[in-house]
């Protein structure tokens, strides 16, 4: 029998485990529900709770908690974040910003195979609470076909998103130009990463992670959008950098 | 550049979100009528002291606060909630809003009209 225990959740589950074997998922399931509830407050977890008997009772067929809580990376403006295979539960009786993506089973496979990398994150980093199946077939799936995400998936929308981030700021809208730019950058910085065959973490670890794959610019900026409250002229020199950072064979690709 | 006042904001997104109706772009439609419903409830909020702490889901639990101090006569945190929600999805997931957008904007409309005009 396969021992996953001592493999540190922080380097994602690999791909080289054997997924079939149902002890190695099982052992999974353990060790994230464990760092599930190290990683959350006791107000976070009761939510997460919540959730969980939702999504059973609403008949999905997995469900995970993902994002910076999963990693343990939470910042000031993080969401709790889920992925939820099934129809997405009520959740805005909670006091936090709760984000959970959902998608139906056919959707999830569709995204998987597609190279959508939101869909891979969830198997490799997430912690899975709950799974009919789907989850541990993806992850087979992944393992066995070494799947990789799509950096042109992440270029597809980026002149649109850059669009309305100025749209926002020519408005004088800073508040919510800064959610927009901190979208685009996040957007912009998964997908170089995707390319420089980086998997991108949660997101106060792309700046650390841009940097070591030589954009340290661009890690520079998404790292201010995330710590500090930037100026309109701030912003718009922050997009002038965005719009001169997409690789030419990630477009291509 | 400088920042604006938030009912200046709200004020300028909802004409934005009408031009986007009227010129049936979807995508930037949303983000104007979400964008003026936060805008607007934020207004209001400072003003009856409800701390938003820039966080979307915060402003969504103020708007509902608004109607039960009897600010609003009407609850509009579902409706901010639906509109961010379908801003994600559109943008993200590349799906056709829940919501109706003509709807929201009359909402929304309503809504800022108590800020810029304190009007009905």
């Amino acid at each position: 029998m396969a021992v996953v225990h001592d493999i540190s959740p922080g380097d994602g589950w690999s791909l080289r485990l054997d997924w079939h074997d149902e002890s190695v998922w099982r052992q999974r399931l353990q060790r994230d529900r464990e760092v599930a509830i190290r990683n959350q407050s006791a107000e976070q977890r009761a939510i997460t709770e919540t959730l969980v008997s939702r999504v059973r009772e609403g008949g999905a067929s997995a469900f995970a908690l993902t994002g910076s809580t999963a990693r343990a990376q939470r910042t000031a403006i993080s969401d709790l974040d889920y992925h939820v295979i099934g129809e997405r539960p009520l959740h805005s009786d909670f006091p936090d910003d709760v984000d959970i993506y959902a998608t139906d089973l056919p959707g999830f496979w569709r995204k998987l195979n597609q190279g959508d990398d939101f869909v891979q994150w969830t198997l490799r980093y997430g912690c899975v609470l709950f799974d009919a199946g789907a989850f541990h077939q993806g992850m087979q799936h992944l393992a066995s076909e070494d799947l990789w995400p799509s950096p042109a998936l992440k270029f597809a929308r980026l002149a649109e998103h850059v669009r309305l981030a100025r749209r926002l700021i020519s408005m004088g809208d800073r508040d919510a130009a800064q959610d927009q730019v901190r979208a685009t950058l996040t957007s912009v910085s998964r997908g170089l990463l995707l390319s420089a065959r980086v998997f991108p973490l949660a997101r106060a670890e792309l700046p650390q992670q841009l940097t070591a794959a030589g954009f340290p610019d661009l890690g520079q900026a998404l790292h201010q959008s995330i710590g500090s409250e930037l100026t309109l002229d701030q912003l718009s020199h922050t997009l002038d950098l965005v719009d001169g950072s997409t690789p030419v064979e990630a477009l291509a690709s | 550049m400088s920042p604006r006042s938030k009912p200046e904001l709200a004020h300028d997104h909802l004409e934005a979100a009408r031009d986007d109706l009227d010129g049936e772009r979807t995508g930037d439609a949303i983000n104007a009528l979400f964008y003026a419903g936060e805008a607007a409830v934020v207004a209001l909020a400072e003003t009856y002291g409800i701390d938003t702490k820039k966080s979307h889901v915060l402003k969504a639990t103020a708007a509902s606060q608004l109607h039960q101090k009897g600010v609003l006569e009407h609850d509009l945190g579902p409706l901010l909630r639906d509109l961010n929600q379908a801003r994600k999805d559109y943008w993200y997931e590349g799906e056709d809003p829940e919501v109706d957008l003509e709807t929201a904007y009359e909402e929304i409309e309503w809504l800022v009209g108590k800020v810029t005009e304190g009007g009905d």
